[in-house]
């Protein structure tokens, strides 16, 4: 899951991350390429701007720091755009375009596509002449390797993704580079380098998104400049930009990488000739200097704040600029199937039915910076979201008394019963969590919010079953955006009994179904991409039926683009404008 | 720490030395006569009190004030605000102010903001009380051994007084309580010992001074002479004498830790949601002020009223209590 | 505390001792500061390598962590370790090197392996910044305010500057500091918002941005300064050398200007040295209002994020200036006032 950082005066903001495609529906997908003029939403459903006008400053604000600039250590959506864009090339990296298409992995550094074995077992790249880093030496496959081999020393360089862990540990116990006997520090077995331009990778299991998991990690670092904790501080680019000066709290700035080669690089744009982002902006300053235009865009690109939006979408001038992009996170809640009463689906219906889907869209932001009403677990950019499922009705968004009474007699509980919803102190969260408060009130369920500290809620509060056995929590407020855009990105870590954990768990309800375990099991052998999502699209309308998902918001937050920005689209991987095809149409 | 100055405001003594305030040593029913008298006078402390006196009212009868010209606390009327613009009230109608919500509603969720304002009494004045209550107990016990016994226990505990107030208070009291799970039960009563627990010293060293130098006085020493027992001659001798100062300072150190408390709630450390409280909603208030400023204006004027009021009248009492002070 | 018998103390011995007190009042300081913000989590259950390590790390990452960063080590050796690295520095292992963090070292940011100690100082001129401005205005204004008022004693100027006054202690600064930004940046447009700028940069846009803090941070104080120099005011006047000045017939003026404002003045100094020291510490709640990035808006993020190393360490950078001023305040007063007690 992608996480979104916090702010200032505990105000707002949790946001986003994740990817997702062009707008509901496919009203996008014809004219993915073609030119559309300014207007609301523009971005969402084409090319604002298009140009190949060369030089300028691309300027970014940013109401926070970037944790890291190491892309070992990075896991935000914002930072992963940011560094794809800018000076992080890996193997594969999504392709450049508006639409579906974005979604699809096109070879950066790898000269094609990999081989893949026919037990698809083995991953075998090539890589690209002439690619070289800032300081002229050729990227060769040990840097490659020993890039992967950073993401196991989590002590030093801990807080990024660590999926390739996962799939290339195999029982190694491998402790990362820095603890490595190997004398070249190449001591991972998984990853092989026979030569200077090949690099395989050896899977213990198929895995069919695989390839997936490349462009969240570090492409190639250098190890004669690998400085562990400190490389934050100058990542050594691949890219077309490299850090000119890094001043934490204050700015970051880049200048073009003279030894990156345009013909070697399909994807990035490269127009502005600098790139500057301005950190730790208070977010109101932050709106206020993109509304006046000193700025181009928000590097969090999790929506303006509050007055931000009254004032966007109160000016028509204004609002033309704006974007509202599906991002791919989901807002919803999770019901315990091991805290009592809920063990009963019956006392879990009567939470779907009792609660008042429109508070809780209210109380993210409303209709159009909050998201759409969801009413199951894919959002529309998965493929296999079914925009019909909707099992307890709840589209229309008001609460069904009558129903949830019902299901409560069913229960046993015709009167109501007492349960605790557990919430992060963060954000809009408490908010919506108050919201399902009052509307359960109504049937008689009386919910106590308990609020606990967010730094460790998804890893400890809610995060470790035993834990919520030990506080009673029935139900659990919860987000989540996919790491990448397939159903096993999304869905399988929530809802697959077998990955249930001791700490850092994702299924909270310890959802244990042996039916949708089985065909998680089809979907993620599945190769063909269609037949996947016709899975996944099963799977979901289980889970739906177990009542034990409340999902409530398909999130999506507004943005507002300098209008001197060209080359405007949503990536649909990251839910975001894509960071690497802008320029400025003035130069400046 | 802009919680205020680090004397506590009204405090006007040098905060090395706290002399006794001559004339509180008066014999008590004739001092409560005689300040009464003055009080009586004092037009501007008598509006004080009149006004503590309600919201004291207010706080405890709030659930029937509430059935009168309220709503349920908690409850949602999502038909008074505008989703569509992040949920503020319609632009242009004083935030939602209506012969049904008489201040008014809050964004997002559309309570009625009356409701939540005379329910955030409750909260305010509860925890300030009971902080206040926490730090007189303290302040009592701590001054009258330190000045009464003397020698290296006034050392030790001057020592500490000085200790507790070097300390940065803001935000040793956010970084301790955020790291203390966040229940409402508990918070409560954390932020009670929190803030009970910074501003002992105030009346400790009020009441140390007071006692440094009623024990050199000679009903205390006729008291020793005749060979009572330090219990008793605390108990019946000094104790009575020092009622007057330490009602005064009390009355002080309410408004300060009502500031306190509504800081520490603006800064997302307070009493957790859906409990009212006004520092909450100030914070709340934050990203919608520039659209709907009657959100931050009523809980910012309910702190500013109860504030005042409590200044004016602990004011007025000391004055009342202290001839020579501003006469 | 006793009395030095009759004849003065020795200055120097006076001074020694005040630098040992304030030595050993840091210490303790430093100490409970640190139990309380390594013990505490610990006590609720969670374990700070925790707030370190990212969600997905499991029990060896976390292990890992905490053996790195000491967190495994009784709370007495962790102690021990951070008071080193006060002192004479430490070494971090952040990797494939170490790295020797110089003293003053409070240890590395949790969330983004920074030194501490720079984040600190690179903050401390917005804070200086703000509570020097604010503290000529409240000093000039407080002062002022509390002398015409005892000189008007029992008048309705009188009677409206300590009602005034004791508004101004009322208001809370989050209030009073939202609303200025309403009327004088968002309604009239009298004043830039805008990000902080430093004053070499651009004396102007700097002394713009501030404003509204020093102006609202100086009222809460200005009015504790005009009612304690009013007291103090009113108390001089009646002493035997302003009566014996009054009596030489010296003009009213000069009495006050030359001899009553000595002595009003020592208190006023005791106080303004406490309330600077810890307005140095951190302005947190004007800082968070008015967007200053200043030490008071670090500790605020650090205690949002749960950077326990620096939440240390700005509590101790503030605890450090209270415990300064408190010193520089004694010496001072023993100076300005020769009746102090030297003991």
């Amino acid at each position: 899951m992608k996480f979104r950082t916090g702010l200032v005066l505990g105000t707002t903001v949790a946001l986003t991350l994740g990817m997702s495609a062009c707008g509901d529906g496919g009203s996008g997908k014809d004219e993915t390429t073609s030119k559309v003029s300014a207007e609301f939403n523009a971005a969402t459903k084409g090319i604002v701007n298009p140009s190949d006008k060369k030089g300028g400053t691309l300027r970014f604000g940013y109401s926070s720091d970037p944790d890291s600039l190491d892309p070992t250590r990075i896991y935000y959506a914002s930072g992963q755009n940011f560094m794809r864009s800018f000076y992080n090339r890996t193997l594969l990296t999504p392709d450049s375009k508006p639409g579906e298409d974005g979604l699809k992995l096109v070879p950066d550094m790898a000269e094609a596509m990999p081989e893949i074995s026919a037990d698809k077992l083995t991953y075998t790249f090539k890589l690209k002449d002439g690619i070289k880093f800032e300081d002229g030496t050729a990227v060769t496959s040990k840097d490659v390797k020993y890039a992967i081999e950073r993401t196991f020393a989590q002590d030093v360089l801990s807080g990024g993704p660590t999926y390739l862990i996962d799939q290339l540990d195999q029982g190694q116990n491998y402790p990362g580079p820095y603890k490595d006997t190997d004398p070249d520090k190449l001591g991972l077995k998984s990853v092989q380098t026979p030569d200077d331009k090949t690099v395989v990778f050896k899977l213990a299991k198929p895995f069919a998104d695989f390839l997936y998991l490349l462009p969240m990690a570090p492409g190639a670092v250098p190890r004669a400049k690998d400085t562990g904790a400190k490389y934050t501080e100058h990542p050594i680019s691949t890219g077309p930009y490299m850090f000119e000066t890094v001043d934490p709290g204050k700015k970051i700035t880049m200048v073009r990488n003279p030894n990156w080669d345009r013909n070697t690089d399909p994807v990035r744009k490269a127009l502005p000739d600098r790139v500057e982002v301005t950190l730790q902006m208070q977010p109101d300053e932050l709106d206020k200097q993109l509304l006046d235009g000193s700025l181009d865009l928000d590097f969090a690109q999790t929506g303006v704040q509050q007055a931000g939006q009254a004032k966007i979408l109160l000016d028509k001038n204004l609002k033309k600029n704006a974007d509202e992009p599906v991002t791919g996170f989901i807002r919803y809640f999770t019901i315990s199937t091991k805290v009592a009463p809920f063990d009963n689906i019956h006392c879990r219906r009567a939470v779907q039915y009792a609660a008042d889907k429109v508070a809780l869209q209210t109380a993210r932001g409303g209709a159009d910076a909050g998201g759409d009403i969801a009413t199951n677990m894919l959002p529309p950019n998965i493929a296999g979201h079914d925009p019909n499922l909707d099992p307890f009705g709840s589209k229309q968004g008001k609460p069904q008394i009558d129903k949830a009474k019902q299901e409560l007699a069913a229960c046993g509980k015709p009167n109501g019963f007492e349960t605790k919803i557990a919430v992060r102190n963060k954000g809009k969260e408490p908010k919506t969590a108050e919201a399902l408060q009052q509307a359960l009130a109504q049937v008689g369920i009386k919910a106590t919010i308990d609020q606990s500290d967010a730094s460790l809620y998804f890893r400890s509060t809610i995060g470790s079953p035993d834990n919520v056995h030990k506080k009673g929590y029935g139900i659990m407020t919860a987000g989540w955006g996919a790491d990448f855009p397939t159903g096993t990105g999304f869905l399988q870590v929530l809802v697959d009994g077998r990955l249930i954990q001791p700490s850092g768990n994702n299924n909270y309800a310890e959802l244990n179904d042996p039916e949708i375990n089985g065909l998680i099991d089809q979907a993620t052998a599945e190769s063909d991409p269609a037949k996947a999502a016709e899975l996944w699209k099963q799977i979901n309308a289980k889970v739906m039926d177990t009542a034990t998902q409340l999902p409530f918001v398909y999130d999506k937050a507004l943005n507002y683009r300098n209008p001197r920005l060209t080359n405007v689209y949503v990536y649909s991987y990251f839910g975001e404008w894509d960071f690497g095809s802008l320029g400025v149409s003035d130069g400046k | 720490m802009t919680v205020g100055p680090v004397t506590s405001p009204t405090e006007t003594q040098p905060a090395e030395e706290t002399p006794a305030v001559p004339g509180t040593v008066i014999e008590g029913r004739s001092l409560g006569r005689i300040a009464w008298t003055r009080l009586k006078r004092d037009r501007v402390a008598l509006a004080g009190g009149i006004t503590v006196f309600l919201l004291i009212l207010v706080a405890i009868l709030a659930p029937l004030i509430n059935k009168a010209f309220g709503h349920p606390v908690n409850e949602y009327h999502q038909d008074k605000i505008d989703p569509n613009l992040g949920g503020i009230p319609p632009v242009g109608t004083w935030g939602g102010i209506s012969s049904d919500f008489l201040l008014g509603v809050q964004p997002v969720t559309g309570r009625d903001l009356f409701s939540q304002v005379i329910y955030g009494a409750q909260t305010s004045l509860l925890i300030a009380f009971a902080a206040t209550l926490l730090a007189v107990a303290i302040g009592i016990v701590v001054g009258v051994s330190a000045g009464f016994f003397g020698g290296w226990l006034d050392s030790l505990f001057s020592r500490f007084m000085d200790l507790i107030l070097a300390f940065p208070l803001i935000l040793f009291a956010i970084a301790l309580i955020s790291v203390l799970p966040p229940t409402r039960a508990f918070r409560t009563a954390v932020m009670i010992v929190v803030i009970g627990g910074f501003s002992w010293p105030y009346i400790g060293r009020i009441v140390r001074g007071q006692t440094l130098s009623l024990r050199e006085r000679e009903f205390v020493e006729s008291a020793r002479s005749i060979g009572a027992s330090n219990f008793r001659i605390i108990f019946k001798e000094l104790l009575p004498n020092l009622a007057a100062p330490i009602l005064v300072y009390s009355t002080l150190i309410i408004p300060t830790n009502i500031l306190f408390e509504a800081a520490l709630s603006f800064l997302g450390v307070g009493v957790p949601p859906p409990t009212p409280s006004w520092g909450r909603l100030l914070s709340d208030a934050v990203q919608f002020y520039e659209y709907d400023p009657m959100y931050m204006f009523v809980p910012g004027m309910a702190i500013f009223i109860t504030v005042l009021a409590f200044n004016l009248f602990g004011d007025g009492l000391r004055d009342a209590l202290d001839p020579k002070a501003n006469r | 505390m006793a009395p030095a018998d009759g004849r003065p103390m020795d200055v120097t011995n006076y001074i020694l001792r005040r630098v040992l007190t304030s030595a050993v009042l840091m210490i303790i300081i430093s100490m409970v500061t640190f139990g309380v913000f390594f013990m505490v989590p610990k006590l609720a259950g969670t374990n700070p390598a925790e707030l370190y390590v990212g969600k997905q790390a499991t029990p060896a990452d976390v292990a890992a962590t905490a053996r790195k960063l000491g967190l495994d080590q009784p709370v007495t050796v962790q102690y021990a370790r951070f008071a080193k690295g006060l002192v004479a520095g430490r070494d971090f292992d952040d990797g494939p090197n170490k790295t020797h963090c110089d003293a003053p070292c409070f240890g590395y940011s949790f969330r983004n392996d920074r030194p501490v100690w720079p984040l600190l100082l690179d903050r401390l001129p917005v804070t200086i910044s703000l509570a020097i401005g604010a503290a000529i205005i409240w000093l000039i204004g407080g002062v002022l305010a509390g002398v015409i008022s005892a000189l008007r004693r029992g008048g309705a100027l009188d009677r409206t500057v300590m009602v005034l006054a004791l508004a101004g202690v009322s208001l809370p600064i989050y209030f009073t500091g939202l609303l200025a930004q309403l009327v004088f940046v968002h309604t009239l447009h009298w004043l830039p918002g805008g990000e902080y700028v430093n004053f070499a940069d651009d004396p102007a846009g700097w002394a713009g941005k501030l404003f509204l803090g020093w102006v609202t941070l100086a009222l809460l104080y200005a009015a504790t300064y005009a009612r304690l120099t009013r007291a103090q005011m009113l108390e001089t006047v009646g002493e035997d050398y302003i009566r014996t000045a009054r009596a030489k017939g010296l003009r009213e003026r000069t009495v006050i200007a030359k001899h009553a404002m000595r002595s009003v003045l020592t208190p006023i100094v005791t106080i303004f040295g406490l309330d600077i020291g810890s307005l140095l510490g951190g302005a947190i709640l004007t800082e968070s209002v008015f967007g200053l990035p200043g030490i008071g808006r670090l500790s605020i993020d650090a205690v949002n994020t749960k950077d326990l190393p620096v939440v240390l360490g700005v509590t101790l950078f503030g605890a450090l200036f209270i415990v300064l001023a408190n010193f520089i305040v004694d010496l001072l007063y023993a100076v300005i006032d020769p009746r102090v007690r030297l003991g």
